[in-house]
């Protein structure tokens, strides 16, 4: 995405400005280690994330923070945050300086790009609110943290959401440099000036967002296929028997998917609101159980008839995961709504789009003969990554499982292949095998 | 495995070591003889260009366009203080080089840089030992394989050109136009850690250049220090090559020389020149006029250094940040200790020396 809309200008000259360049911060290499300064604009709000390097920060300070800095947060977490906030300020008019608030500070550890010898750094999240009558397209930013002390300190400025142009790529691209004019020893504050942006731009942004969060999102992909493997069959005996035709089928993955989206809905509205504060970590773990339930019942119906049920509550946990990905983009409530909307819009799309095409080939196999076999084989081996992930996700440690998932994902258009290419041979073995009532039956 | 395997292993071993500290050190001391009978004929920059061509003669054509480039700005600022990584500077690595390549290189630079003891080639060779060092530590982009050596312009007695050579801890930039020396600068110099042995030898390539510094503050009366002392501190040199590479100060801090005592004045002098001993003789000597008719309007200032002490010489220069400067209407010298980088319970060394008029020069 090229960023060619944005203009900055420096309050005098010779700060030196990027314009219309892309660059991803994470690729510079510097001798000594810089502050990285990165932005999520909303309408009312911007979030600045500052990553301050303890050695850098320790000189601007005349003590040594690197001592123990397992202990810093506990001794000097006000001292920090004092020092902080007397060098950052926002303002379309320097006399009404906006406000600015330290939402979070924890400890970083990041890795010099050439030496790879770890770097320790402040992590400092902070909300800038304009003022009544303000924005967040064009303001000053008057910053000096560290090197109103350090005279070679740089802060790489860099913009990684910008919600009102549907940016949300959360990938930096930097926008400026501020450091101390080494020809007249001042620092000059950054002039912002974005273009304006609309809430369509933010709503198509947050469609395009949905829809790439279930194309990256592994784990409710696999969740929707699996729910689905089962879903054309009928159940006889406590068993999966026989196809339940076209309309029978189909009625049911509507049914399925829609109860699904209503349950994400719901808590997705719920969770960015922030009513609740939610464990991200369990979430995920229950995420991953949920795909372990499915496999079960893609092997054995658990709860035939009552899909809605558990897809409805499979969908409020997927939800809550859903809705940590928006919160961070500290929203109002109007821009909120629209991205709600859209990003619920987009999964939605994406999720019917995996359907359309993975369906004709469920449809096909659940004629044939041997889909009892193939079920269980997929179903399996969904098992075994559900556990990876549980596993993984408890432990906060990969595994092999998840290791090889990571690995093959990007290759999965020759999975659906795959599996098209099962339901034909199954076609044709079953075509040429003499059907017996039960044997689709397991 | 046997004893006596081990036994022989050992003793391979040990003369395996013995043979290259030996080769080594020819390397630094008796090339000259080796490969440059060809122009002990000539002299000056006749000498250095023939030199230069005796190099690229060694060169096969592929080697000879990856070394010479287009002398133009963008390419003159591919100097650094980083490691090398593949793009950071032009021309051919040493690990590239075969030996006879090798020693007609290091020929071509000895003659640049002249033979003053701990400077010039000398100190280049050391530097590069440093980072051999460095690299047996802790392995990565160090070592002397990784230095480069490239010209920019084709190496000729009427035409412009420039020579550089850089790596992790060492960067000369020096262009010639009409068979004279008209820029040394930007240059760089650093170590890591500041004292290392290798082979048995116990090597200090910046020794002097801190001494020098430290010789100058010491010299300072308090008054003078005081003078001398911004609040300012510094984490790395200011003019560091690289993305955010800057414009000189207009305004020069700290105090004026002019102001200083005789001994003071005839020690910033003398700070000087272990940046310009880096240059071989006659180019030192121009140097160092340029910059003497200019002493009484060259500036000095330092920060850090919390333990200066007037009188001194070694409460200089012992902690993270302390920084000196030296800054006239030619000349510009940063010299700073740091925390280490392998080795980040000991300070090391960076300094970089620049020309207010001719960095690039024409350029």
């Amino acid at each position: 995405m090229s960023y060619s809309f944005l203009t900055i200008n420096c309050f005098k000259q010779l700060i030196v400005t990027m314009i219309g360049v892309l660059v991803v911060t994470q690729g510079y290499a510097h001798q000594s280690p810089t502050t990285m300064a990165v932005m999520d604009i909303s309408p009312r709000l911007l979030a600045l994330e500052l990553q301050l390097p303890l050695s850098e920060l320790s000189l601007a300070m005349g003590q040594n923070l690197e001592e123990s800095p397992e202990t810093l947060l506990q001794t000097k977490k006000e001292e920090l945050e004092t020092y902080v906030l007397k060098h950052v300020h926002a303002y379309v008019d320097p006399k009404q300086p906006w406000r600015v608030s330290i939402t979070d500070m924890h400890l970083d550890q990041e890795k010099d790009a050439i030496s790879g010898r770890p770097i320790r750094e402040l992590n400092v999240s902070l909300v800038l609110s304009p003022k009544q009558g303000e924005n967040t397209r064009r303001f000053t930013l008057d910053y000096d943290l560290i090197m109103h002390r350090v005279g070679n300190h740089v802060a790489f400025v860099s913009i990684r959401n910008d919600w009102e142009k549907g940016r949300l790529q959360n990938k930096p691209s930097e926008i400026g440099i501020i450091r101390v004019d080494t020809e007249d020893n001042r620092i000059y504050p950054l002039e912002i000036h974005l273009e304006k942006g609309d809430g369509v731009q933010g709503f198509m942004g947050m469609v395009s967002y949905g829809m790439q969060h279930i194309k990256e999102g592994t784990d409710h992909l696999l969740f929707i296929l699996t729910l689905l493997l089962p879903a054309c069959l009928l159940v006889r005996n406590e068993k999966w028997a026989g196809y339940g035709g076209i309309k029978y089928s189909l009625t049911k993955l509507l049914k399925i998917i829609t109860a699904f989206t209503l349950g994400h809905s719901l808590t997705l509205l719920i969770g960015t609101l922030g009513i609740q504060d939610f464990p991200v970590q369990w979430i995920e773990v229950l995420i991953a159980v949920s795909i372990f339930i499915s496999a079960i019942h893609a092997v054995k119906p658990l709860f035939y008839n009552k899909e809605l049920w558990i897809a409805t509550g499979f969908g409020l946990i997927h939800g809550l995961a859903f809705s940590q990905t928006l919160y961070h983009f500290n929203l109002d409530s109007y821009e909120l709504f629209l991205s709600v909307l859209g990003f619920n819009l987009g999964i939605e799309f994406m999720q019917l789009m995996v359907i359309v095409i993975t369906v004709p080939a469920f449809i096909m196999l659940s004629q044939t003969t041997v889909f009892g076999y193939v079920r269980n084989f997929l179903a399996g081996l969904i098992m075994v990554v559900a556990l990876g992930w549980i596993m993984e996700r408890i432990s906060e440690q990969p595994n092999s499982v998840t290791q090889l998932v990571d690995l093959i994902y990007p290759y999965s258009h020759y999975l659906l292949l795959g599996l098209y290419l099962i339901s034909i041979l199954s076609l044709i073995i079953s075509l040429n095998r003499q059907p017996s009532k039960n044997e689709a039956s397991v | 495995m046997s004893v006596t395997n081990l036994k022989s292993i050992a003793i391979i071993a040990a003369f395996s070591l013995l043979f290259s500290c030996n080769k080594e050190e020819e390397d630094i001391d008796t090339i000259t003889e080796v490969v440059t009978s060809d122009c002990d004929a000539s002299t000056g920059v006749d000498k250095i260009v023939c030199l230069a061509n005796n190099y690229l003669g060694t060169l096969s054509t592929t080697q000879q366009t990856t070394s010479v480039n287009s002398l133009n700005l963008t390419n003159a600022k591919k100097w650094s203080n980083l490691p090398e990584n593949g793009s950071t500077r032009l021309g051919l690595k040493f690990s590239a080089l075969s030996s006879t390549q090798l020693l007609a290189a290091k020929a071509l630079l000895a003659e640049v840089m002249g033979n003053t003891t701990d400077q010039g080639y000398n100190q280049f060779i050391q530097t590069t030992l440093s980072d051999d060092n460095l690299s047996a530590a802790a392995g990565g982009p160090y070592g002397s394989g990784n230095y480069v050596i490239g010209f920019l312009g084709t190496p000729s007695t009427t035409g412009k050109w420039m020579l550089q050579v850089g790596g992790h801890h060492y960067a000369a930039n020096v262009t010639f136009d009409a068979g004279e020396v008209v820029s040394i600068t930007p240059s760089h110099q650093g170590v890591e850690p500041i004292t290392f042995t290798t082979s048995g030898t116990t090597y200090t390539p910046m020794a002097t250049e801190r001494a020098v510094m430290a010789d100058m503050l010491a010299s300072f009366t308090k008054d003078e220090l005081a003078a001398a002392k911004i609040s300012t501190v510094f984490s790395d040199c200011l003019l560091v090559p690289g993305s955010t590479s800057n414009t000189f100060p207009a305004t020069k801090l700290g105090v004026k020389v002019s102001a200083l005592s005789s001994t003071a004045q005839a020690k910033v002098l003398a700070a000087m020149d272990p940046w310009l001993d880096d240059l071989n003789e006659s180019t030192a000597a121009n140097y160092k006029a340029r910059y003497t008719a200019d002493l009484a309007d060259t500036y000095v200032t330092y920060s850090g250094n919390s333990s200066g002490l007037s009188g001194t010489s070694s409460s200089f220069f012992t902690a993270n940040a302390d920084y000196v400067r030296i800054d006239g209407p030619g000349i510009w010298i940063e010299f700073i200790c740091q925390t280490g980088v392998v080795y980040p319970s000991l300070i090391h060394y960076h300094s970089v020396y620049r020309d207010h008029d001719q960095d690039y020069i024409g350029l």
